[in-house]
């Protein structure tokens, strides 16, 4: 949700910068380490898959000036998944710095296949064991030196969230050194290495390390290696690859890792005494297995659900709004700003552009910073909250079910809850899903139905004065639809569901300041993206209204929106600048809701509207970057009337049932 | 286990429909077992083993096996002795229990052609092994009963298998991964990557809504189809 800089990339790649390159498995504290040795922050969350992309930072490191680069976690150097094909690329690609890889030392085991591979890469490099307390409490304890030993390289310790270790952190970067540790696979394989190793280039990586990629069967090496090679040695190399793997059954990808865990196991065993666990992490641990309990799992879940509604919804969008827009900005500086305005600018037509009914002080700024900003606020505040406890994966448990009927598994939640803070990042953070149809899958489902932070703000801002059967028709409607759509898509795009294999972090308690900073990066991220395009929205609005397009526009889509939706000929402005951001139309809708020129019918049916409205201009793009200008076009061209059709439907549904809300 | 020796192992890959190459006591076997199967059909004749025969010289080997006391003819009428009851009860078992196992076990298609290699390289010890290994099944996937061995009536009380699948324990349980049967290359390589190996210990959390397992400190949640692949023991 904080944008983590992509274009960063080209301007640092060729610089001849000292580098310090963090790697390691996901969740195990790199972000954390990154913010720390940088000042610069980067999103950091208790789950695996918070960074999707590699992001720089500059940093002066033992008095040299150094770039530091962020990477997205690896369970292996032979990626699964596209977030896991940018740190290997990065490793292959970039002139070599310094690795540091990052280890959660309670989960060494895991750790050490990484070590190993990057050993084989002949890389210097030097192993952080973060997170020595969470492995202290549960009684696990490592022998530094001795691991040191075995390695042959530095060997830390460290609490990045605590700061502590860091000293010798940055004593131990100075002196990186390629591993003297070495794995011994099978004769056939160790055969097919040397065959292969004879026909690859120089690189910045190890041969031997990219012969095991590639007889590991890496498909996403194929771009490097037509780069680097002639076809017909491709072919060769092919064939190697085929003969070895055709003297086994099982894959060769499974057999190397076998053979680096055991070996892995190996060095653990000379490492890694076991002690009475800590007490401290008994309580976290239930709390994690409630809620994921097939009976405890789901009023837990309402109980989430509640708190976010009465934390966001009506302490966000009802008092807080209500103090900011009508104490702040209605009596103090709205007026203020008339007397001011009147006062400096005589000329009446730019008053009205920044006072008038379309003013960018009276409309765009009210709606941004009184309307949105505390709702986005608080929502992010309880985001953060539940991103660092650790218990969104656990969602993905318990939601696994319902997401295989849209052809999704599990882990798609994350992208999706994620959306509901902001549409634009969980469109990247796609990444993290296995499969090509996965991830169209969500980027339509998160252009469709999932509402971000700012839009369900406002939205949980007009639920607030309806009773509980206008709020579940509008969820229902969205969950149907979200259902429906998913069911069909998932038919029609070709390719094959994923597994559902996803690593649960531990239930941690939040900290204070990584929930407070992360919520002042998300505030200003907001205001620096969203502010501008209220402004644009405002003046299209204005002048709309100046040379008389908006009645045109009004009378034009009244039969729509009167006549299909039953709403009022001004919900169509809402509309309008619904096409800028989704979240600006539903502030729209909250004037008009607010000045009671909505009934409850016609705020459920808009709500139902607004929701599945064409996504923002900043998520449009985002899917054009991640899907491609084709997908992204024939995801809105569906959207859009879609979403009228829907409404139109539950419109005439509502009615002809007379149902009253 | 002297004659046993002789016999080559056909070469092929699993799932491939390999033919079954007989040699000399292979045929025969093969014969003990069409004997075997008609008579549970109570329509044991000459004249229906001929038919049920895909060999050319059966009613050779017919006559040879009369000579050498496995079984009796008399006219129509055909006789297992008691060493040729036991053999012919020892073939069928492994060949079931080799069907049992592809079938089961591996999911493979043309099972059968397998199996039909398999039975003649079985010993006694992995015979039995293999009944255990697979819960001393009562039937083969066709329906037809798998003669008991020894090991079946020594574990009557105890049936339950030393080794099954991961998604067939019960949460809380400990087991150690002694295989894995994967549906996919990629799925194997997926959770050999996050330390699913054999060898590996594992604890199962839960089967609802969705497994949960735990290794060393890393919880994983997986689908239910993934645990049918992972066969594990319990420590």
């Amino acid at each position: 949700m904080h944008d983590h800089g992509s274009n960063d990339g080209e301007r640092y790649r060729d610089s001849n910068l000292h580098k310090v390159l963090l790697i390691g498995n996901p969740n195990v504290g790199k972000s954390a380490l990154f913010g720390l040795l940088t000042g610069r922050y980067v999103t950091v969350s208790n789950y695996p898959g918070t960074t999707v992309e590699v992001t720089y930072g500059n940093a002066v490191l033992n008095r040299t000036r150094t770039l530091v680069i962020d990477t997205p976690g690896v369970n292996s150097l032979v990626p699964m998944s596209e977030d896991e094909k940018v740190t290997r690329d990065i490793l292959l690609t970039d002139r070599a710095g310094v690795v540091v890889q990052v280890a959660d030392t309670k989960n060494l085991r895991r750790g050490l296949t990484i070590t190993l591979q990057l050993a084989e890469m002949e890389v210097p490099f030097i192993l952080d064991l973060n997170m020595d307390d969470e492995a202290k409490s549960r009684g696990i304890l490592i022998d530094q030196e001795k691991l040191s030993q075995l390695l042959g390289i530095e060997v830390v310790k460290t609490v990045a969230i605590r700061r502590s270790g860091i000293d010798k952190l940055l004593k131990g970067i100075q002196h990186p050194r390629p591993s003297s540790i070495t794995v011994r696979y099978d004769d056939a394989i160790e055969g097919g290495i040397r065959d292969i190793t004879a026909l690859l280039p120089e690189a910045n990586i190890s041969r031997r390390a990219l012969a095991l990629m590639i007889l590991a069967g890496d498909e996403s090496l194929k771009g490097w290696l037509h780069a680097n090679l002639q076809d017909h040695v491709i072919e060769d190399i092919e064939k190697i690859r085929q003969d070895v793997q055709s003297r086994f059954n099982n894959s060769l990808g499974y057999l190397i890792n076998q053979r680096r865990l055991k070996k892995a196991d190996e060095v653990l065993s000379q490492v890694l005494s076991l002690h009475e666990a800590g007490k401290g992490s008994a309580i976290a641990f239930h709390l994690g297995k409630w809620s994921m309990h097939p009976v405890y799992g789901l009023p837990i879940l309402l109980a989430v659900l509640y708190l976010v509604y009465q934390f966001v919804g009506v302490l966000g969008a009802g008092d807080a709004v209500g103090f900011l827009e009508e104490t702040v900005f209605g009596e103090y500086l709205n007026p203020w700003a008339a007397k001011i305005v009147h006062f400096i600018v005589p000329v009446p037509f730019l008053q009205e552009l920044l006072i008038g009914d379309y003013g960018i002080i009276t409309m765009a700024l009210t709606y941004a910073i009184a309307i949105v900003l505390p709702i986005v606020g608080f929502f992010f505040i309880a985001f953060g909250i539940l991103e660092d406890s650790g218990y969104l994966p656990r969602l993905a448990v318990m939601v696994n079910r319902i997401f295989k009927i849209m052809g999704l598994n599990g882990k798609a939640v994350l992208p999706m809850v994620l959306g509901l803070g902001c549409d634009t990042m969980a469109t990247l953070t796609t990444r993290i899903l296995e499969t090509k149809k996965e991830r169209i899958l969500v980027t339509l489902l998160l252009a469709l139905g999932v509402p971000c932070s700012a839009q369900l703000g406002v939205i949980l801002g007009m639920v607030a004065g309806l009773s509980g059967l206008a709020t579940t028709i509008w969820i229902g409607s969205i969950v149907l639809v979200m259902l429906l759509v998913g069911y069909l898509a998932a038919k029609i795009v070709p390719g094959e569901p994923s597994d559902f294999v996803l690593e649960l972090p531990p239930i941690r308690v939040p900290q204070l300041m990584n929930i407070l900073v992360k919520t002042a990066a998300r505030v200003q991220w907001y205001l620096k993206e969203a502010v501008p395009l209220f402004i644009l929205g405002t003046f299209i609005l204005f002048v709309g209204h100046k040379v008389g397009a908006l009645e045109y526009i009004q009378k034009l889509t009244d039969p729509l929106v009167v006549g299909v939706l039953g709403l009022p000929s001004k919900a169509a402005e809402a509309f309008v600048i619904g096409f800028l951001r989704r979240d600006y139309g539903a502030a729209g809708l909250f004037m008009l809701a607010k000045n009671g020129l909505l009934d409850p019918i016609q705020i459920v049916v808009s709500l139902v509207v607004i929701t599945l409205f064409v996504p923002c201009i900043a998520n449009f793009f985002m899917m054009v970057k991640e899907r491609g200008l084709k997908t992204a076009l024939t995801m809105v061209a569906f959207i859009f009337p879609f979403a009228f059709a829907v409404g139109g439907v539950l419109n005439w549904i509502l009615r002809t049932l007379n149902v009253t809300l | 286990m002297t004659e046993r020796k002789r016999i080559d192992i056909v070469e092929g890959k699993a799932g491939h429909p390999a033919l079954c190459v007989l040699p000399e006591i292979e045929k025969e076997d093969e014969l003990f077992e069409i004997i075997w199967t008609l008579r549970e059909d109570g329509k044991l004749t000459i004249d229906q083993i001929i038919q049920s025969c895909s060999l050319p010289e059966c009613e050779n080997i017919l006559q040879d096996l009369s000579k050498k006391g496995w079984i009796n003819i008399k006219g129509q009428a055909v006789e297992l002795l008691p060493k040729g009851e036991k053999r012919a009860r020892e073939l069928v078992r492994r060949h079931r229990l080799s069907l049992r196992m592809f079938y089961d076990l591996f999911a493979l298609d043309g099972a059968e052609a397998e199996a039909c290699k398999f039975e003649h390289i079985l010993s006694p010890e992995v015979t039995d092994s293999v009944c255990t290994l697979l819960g001393h099944p009562p039937n083969s996937p066709d329906g037809k009963p798998i003669p008991r061995g020894e090991c079946c009536s020594m574990f009557k009380q105890e049936m339950k298998p030393l080794v099954g699948p991961l998604a067939d324990i019960m949460p809380g349980d400990q087991a150690k991964i002694v295989f894995i049967t994967p549906g996919s290359h990629s799925r194997l390589d997926r959770l050999s990557a996050m330390g699913v190996v054999p060898g590996s210990v594992v604890k199962l959390h839960q089967k609802k809504p969705s497994y949960v397992i735990q290794l060393g400190e890393t919880m994983i949640a997986v689908d239910k189809d993934i645990t049918k692949e992972i066969f594990v023991k319990k420590v």
